[in-house]
This record gives structure tokens, sequence and C-alpha cells, in this order.
């Protein structure tokens, strides 16, 4: 996976969605020295692909996901040449508009698509995306979505202090067509001409698969050899693992898999705990990564795993994949009645980060994350936001200032913001609560350790104290 | 609702278990589909002709097709009745039919297919078999819808199984009752939507018609909002969430010391008369060296 060199993809059609790869010379690196003119292979140009950046912190090349939200909590997009595994919440409703706008994304940006589904066909898949919302008319409705969120008291100007006022903004509106992430509507469906301008392939693995079934007795599960070997013919025709010498643009192959793991693809890891093809989704995730790894394509996959029976199963496959998201919807739960999460539709936990050519990875602190499907948009948020703007004096009053200014980088819903909370909020409620119980202070030692475990302490002499919880029992 | 089950369309789960047998609301439906001019087909596994026949008038005992497994589902007796490939060779065969129009599909009993058949293979061939009226045929002629009802006796399968056949269920019916009522749970999944859940009490006269009811009048109220009051997180703390007025107005009075307003401008601007005078303290560590010399003087300059 190369880091690209990038230059600002400055499309001059604003109103085309599909944005050209348009090579722009605003670049600072200027060539020195003679420049041999008019011939087209005389050194390294600079290339760019369309629909890519390349990371601000080691310079991967990422794509983005269709959700600017999730491109930010997964430390700026998704890296080429991944996976992102995400686990269906109980009645697939979010998780198949998630993978929608990964597809829409790719549209958007003239990536090739490849979509592989056992229960649908791809092509009624396709009609279903959402519309990209644009520079021009998205601006409105963004405004008018978020306008009737936000709570009357929020005209209160609040004060700052100064230094903070040059930090960067946070993006949370709509961006024009060139740029990295889109927004989409969903409650329009996308224009049938982006869809016939784009390139994408199908596969509909009733149709692949002959009716009359000779179970050959194979590790990997019949419908999963098939599809590998339908991205490996894509991957290898259209040269997107640079074995066709391209003339043409360098492009993304974008994969998307749908349902992957349900009994729909003869995988009977959701039926029993120990089936005859147990090891068959593990393997099948391994030579996929294979053939991403050495390719410019990148792959979501959705799986239903609140049914896999082995749990043992579940975590090889999270270690098989690079991103992990899993979502969990609040329909027919009690937490539906629970009045944090009366706002949201569900939670989503950003359960693994690959790290890629680092020894770290760029994970945020925030875990609690909620998001809701508004009218057009669906929005991811830290869960205690919700309840802390009705009861914004939660801090002291100098913190306040700090922490809440309209339009800021601490604004509300940033994840510094809510970061910052976290981790003030954890640590005075430990100092409170300590403060209450021993009626002393906890030793502030400066190496940012908040927390004393409640477990049973043992003095010297042998004898056992009890474990002091938070609740401490009265003498 | 129970009456409106079937038209959706897809595969209907009817769940029943020991104490609220199923098999008489699955033969309810049948009916109800053979009235509306609908083909009926009948996969029976569990149940001889016979007992499943009994209790139907001639004329709907007519337009049920009925496919016998449960005499001789091995077709050991070799007598060339019964149908090829046993229980699904007879769904596939329905996969590919030729002519259109709603048909219903009773299957009789999903368990036993379950038990007798790989999962994944009964799934597969159940969501082909539902999903025929998505892929129309060449010629563009609409297809009836087809129905599937499944009885699916919950008690004899693991949650894998279960869970499995859920996720490709349209309607999910869960019977269960209380005091000799018997009740309906549905679950009905919409593509893209919400699922809705509600429950329908009903009985099932012996002619085989439904019957819809109310609820006993015991438990019409829901049980569980008076036990549990709607939790308030600002209640036990053990510091203040709460402002007053006045603490309110005290607190937007305050200056920041980080703020940088005009005057504290000025006042970095201005020089300062005490800068002359400022001290610097300065404890030694243990590794400083105390040298008074300047190390530069050995330097040749």
């Amino acid at each position: 996976m190369a880091a690209v060199a990038t230059c600002g993809g400055d499309a001059g059609s604003a109103g085309s969605a599909v944005a050209t790869g348009s090579k722009s010379n605003v670049t600072s690196f200027q060539r020195r020295g003679p420049r041999a003119s008019g011939t087209n292979d005389s050194g390294p140009r600079l290339v760019s692909i369309t629909g890519t950046r390349p990371s601000v912190r080691n310079g991967q090349l990422l794509v983005s996901t269709g959700l600017p939200a999730l491109d930010q909590l997964l430390g700026g997009g998704l890296a080429v040449g991944t996976v992102l595994l995400i686990e269906e919440d109980k009645y697939n409703i979010y998780s198949s508009l998630l993978f929608k706008y990964f597809l829409a994304e790719g549209i958007v940006n003239g990536h090739t698509l490849l979509v592989a589904s056992a229960n649908e066909d791809p092509a009624n898949i396709l009609q279903e995306l959402p519309a990209p919302l644009l520079d021009d008319n998205c601006k409105k409705e963004f405004d008018e979505d978020v306008y009737n969120h936000k709570t009357p008291e929020s005209n209160i100007k609040m004060k700052i202090a100064w230094r903070y006022q040059l930090l960067p903004k946070m993006e949370i509106g709509p961006v024009s067509s060139s740029r990295f992430g889109h927004y989409y509507d969903a409650s329009k469906r996308i224009p049938q001409e982006l869809i016939e301008a784009s390139k994408w392939h199908g596969f509909f693995l009733p149709e692949k698969i002959s009716s009359t079934l000779k179970v050959e007795p194979c590790s990997l599960t019949h419908g999963y050899i098939k599809l590998l070997q339908f991205i490996q013919n894509i991957i290898y025709e259209e040269g997107f693992d640079g074995s066709n010498p391209q003339k043409k643009q360098k492009n993304i192959l974008r994969i998307g898999i749908q349902n992957l793991g349900s009994p729909l693809w003869g995988d009977d890891i959701c039926c029993t705990e120990n089936g005859d093809s147990s090891h068959s989704l593990t393997k099948f995730l391994y030579v996929l990564r294979g053939l991403l790894r050495t390719s410019l394509s990148v792959c979501i996959i959705t799986m239903p795993t609140h049914l896999i029976q082995n749990k043992a199963v579940i975590a090889h496959i999270t270690n098989l994949s690079d991103i992990v998201v899993g979502l969990e919807s609040f329909i027919g739960s009690e937490r539906e009645t629970n009045p944090l999460y009366k706002d949201y539709h569900g939670l989503i936990h950003i359960r693994q980060i690959p790290r890629l050519n680092n020894l770290v990875c760029d994970e945020s602190d925030v875990k609690d994350l909620g998001f809701k499907l508004k009218r057009k948009l669906f929005t991811i948020e830290w869960v205690q936001d919700n309840y802390l703007r009705q009861e914004r004096n939660i801090y002291p009053p100098g913190f306040s200032y700090l922490l809440k200014q309209k339009d800021s980088a601490w604004g509300e819903g940033s994840l510094q913001h809510s970061t910052f909370l976290m981790s003030f909020l954890a640590k005075a409620t430990a100092f409170a609560s300590r403060l209450v119980r021993h009626s002393e202070p906890l030793k502030q030692t400066g190496s940012g350790r908040i927390c004393q475990a409640a477990g049973p302490r043992l003095w010297h002499d042998g004898r056992r104290q009890e474990a002091p919880g938070l609740l401490g029992i009265p003498p | 609702m129970l009456d409106s089950l079937l038209a959706l369309g897809g595969l209907v789960l009817l769940r029943d278990s020991v104490e609220w047998e199923g098999r008489s609301l699955l033969k309810a439906l049948v009916k109800k589909s053979a009235l509306c001019g609908e083909q009926v087909h009948i996969l029976g596994c569990e149940v001889s002709e016979e007992e499943f026949r009994e209790g139907f008038d001639s004329d709907i005992n007519n337009r049920l097709v009925y496919h016998d497994f449960f005499r001789d589902p091995l077709n050991w007796s070799k007598t060339g009745e019964a149908l090829p490939g046993g229980p699904l060779g007879a769904l596939r065969a329905m996969c590919n039919r030729t002519d259109l129009g709603p048909v219903t599909i009773a299957l009789d009993s999903l368990s036993w297919l379950l038990l007798h058949l790989p999962c994944t293979t009964l799934c597969q061939t159940l969501h082909t078999v539902s999903h025929q009226d998505s892929c129309p045929p060449g010629d563009g002629s609409p297809v009836g819808k087809v129905h599937v009802l499944g009885l699916l006796h919950e008690e004899l399968h693991g949650p894998g199984p279960m869970g499995a056949l859920s996720s490709l269920a349209q309607t999910e019916v869960t019977l269960g009752g209380i005091m000799g009522q018997a009740s309906a749970r549905i679950l009905c999944r919409r593509p893209r939507q919400r699922p809705t859940d509600q429950t329908q009490w009903f009985s099932i006269l012996p002619d085989f018609s439904l019957d819809l009811q109310e609820g006993p009048s015991i438990e019409s109220q829901p049980h569980s909002d008076p036990h549990i009051p709607p939790v308030d997180p600002t209640a036990h703390l053990t510091f203040n969430l709460h402002l007053s007025k006045k603490e309110r107005e005290a607190r937007d009075n305050l200056t920041l010391p980080f703020q940088f307003s005009s005057e504290k401008q000025e006042a970095l601007l201005r020089p300062r008369p005490s800068q002359a005078t400022s001290h610097i303290f300065y404890e030694p560590d243990a590794y400083d060296d105390l040298d008074q010399e300047d190390p530069d003087d050995d330097l040749d300059i």
C-alpha cells in the first residue's frame, strides 16, 4: 500500500457528482531543473486516485466510508487494502444503511463497485442507495435538520479562553462534492443516471451456484470459493493489482459483501456450534485479506454475529478483520426506555482499529457512542452529550466556559469535548465518592491513574479488609 | 392483525410449544387461503393425511394439494407415488412453478424438516421459494405472492437454528396464552423498517375459522410501568448538579483568568515596572554541577 502524494482535487465541474481526477498544479513541491517537456514518462508524476487522501499521521492511503463521522472515529478513513467488518444489529436495519453509504460513496467518487449478496439481487441493492447531498442544495437541508435539534438556550453566548479560539474548527457541515467525505440523504434514492454512469459488478449467490448441490467435502464452503474466485478475477482483469499495465487512471475497487456467514451462503456457523464448516468463514476472511492487501481495493462486510453460536469464532473473525464496528439497536430491548438513550436509536461500538505500519492505533477514548437516524442524516455522537445538553451546569464555572462555546472546536458533539468530559467526570466522581467514603482526598500522585480498584485488600498481617465499593456500607 | 398475516407474503413462522399447539392455527390459515382462491400446497411430514384433512369441508379438501411424506418418507415401498427427492425435492419443484397466481405452501412441520435436513440447505431453499415474487419472469407478467407457513416447535431446537430461521422470516407468530385463552405475538419484519410487535388474542372454532378476541380483562394493562419509575440520573449523587438563580448570575459575571479582554492586553503591553526586581529562586538538584566558571572561557576567540 503505497503512500500516494495527493494534490487537492479541485473539481472544476462542481455540479457533476462524479469527481474526475484532475491533476492540479497547486502543489508546493516543484521540480527543479530542466523538465523534459512533451514526453509522458518524464519522471514521477503526481498521481492521485479520486476519492482518496493520505492519512495525516502516517501517509497511509485512505478512502471514505461514506459517513464522515465514522471516518473521524476510524482515524481519518478506511485504509486501502483493509476490511471493514460491521457486526449487524438484530434486525439488520442500520447495518444495511452503512453498507449502502459505503457503496454510494464509491459511486460518487467514481470507484468500481463489486456487490456480493446471497439474499438480494445486487441490482436491487444499488437502486436503493441514498442520494448524495451536493453543495447547493445540501447546506439548507443540513441546517434545517441541525436546527430542529438545538435546544433553545444554545443562543447564550459563551465566553471562552482566547487561546482556544485559534484551534481548528471541526467539520460538522456538508462539504463540497470534490472533497473527501460526502453526505447523503437517506430519504431519497440515488439518481438513476449516477448508477448507470458507474461501473459495478454483482455477485448474486443463487445465480452462481447450480441448484443440484453435490456437496464436495472441502474446507471452504462452495459459495465462498465462488466469491473468492469472482473477486480475484475482477481484480486481475481490471488491473487493480497492477498486473495489467494500466494506461488509464488508477482506481479503487470497493467490495461490499452482505450478510456473510448467514445460512444463505451455505455456512452453518449461525446454526450450530461445531459444524462441519466451522473454519470456512475464517479461511475465507484470511484469503480475502490476502487478495485485498495486494490490490487497490477496500472491502466492507456485514455479518450477523448475533446469530453465531460459537463465541470463539467471533474472536477469530475479529482478529482476521482490520476494522470491526458493532451496531446495537435499541429496538425491542429494555434500553429503549432508559432516559439516557432516549434520543438515540442504538449504540455503535468500535471494537477494533488496525495498526497499519504503526505501533499504536488511533483509538478514540470515547466509548459510549450512540447513533440516530434522523429523517435524512445518520449521526454518531457521544451518548452523554445528550444528557449534558439538558444539564449544562455540571461543570464548575470556570470549566464550563472553557469547554462549551458555540462554533468552536470544543463545541458539543466534537470528540475533543467528549473526551475531556469523560475524563473530567470520571475524576470528579471518583474524587467525590472517595471524599464521602473515607473523608480524605485521594493523594494526587499526578500519574494520571484515577481508579482505585475495589478489590480485596490484604494488610501485612494477613487480615483482609472488606472491599470498599462505591456504596460504602456504614459500620 | 392475525387475519392480515398473509397479506405480506414471504415466510411466516408459527412457533408453538407443548402447552399451546399451533397446528390448529395452521389449519385455520390454510382454510382462509383456500377460501380466498389461492393454490394451497401442503407438505405433510408429521401427521397423517387423514388427520390433517380432518375437520375441513369437502370443497376445501378438494382444493388442497397434499404431498404426503408421513407414510413413507424415505420411499422404501417404491411404489412410485412419492415425489423424487423427498420433501426437499418437492420444495424445489415449487420454486420453478410455471403457473402464476398466489400460492400458499404450508409446511407441517418445519421442525421435522429441520431435524432431517441440513439447516443451511433448508434456509436456502426456503429463501428461494418465498422470494419468487420478487424476481418476475421474462415476459413481465405479475407473479402472485407466495406465502410459506412453517410450523415450528420451539422446544425442539436450539438457539442456533431458531435464530437462523427467525432472521429469514418475514413474520414470526409465537403462540402463548393465559388461562385457556390463546394469544399470538406477531413480530412483523418489513425489509427496511422497524419491526412491529403486536399481541392478538384469538380462539379457533371447531370448523377451523379464526375468532379474534379481546384479551382477558385481568391483564390488559401493561405490567412494566407501575413497577419501574423512570430513572432520574441526578437524584442520588454526592455532588450538587443544580445551580440556583443567584449562583447562576454569579457565574455569568465571572471573569476568566485567561480571558483576553482589552484591559488585559494593555496591561501586558505596558512595560511593567516590577520586572526589574523579579527574583529567581533556584534550588540545585543533586546532579547539578555548581561550577561557577563559565565553560566558554576556554574558547579562544
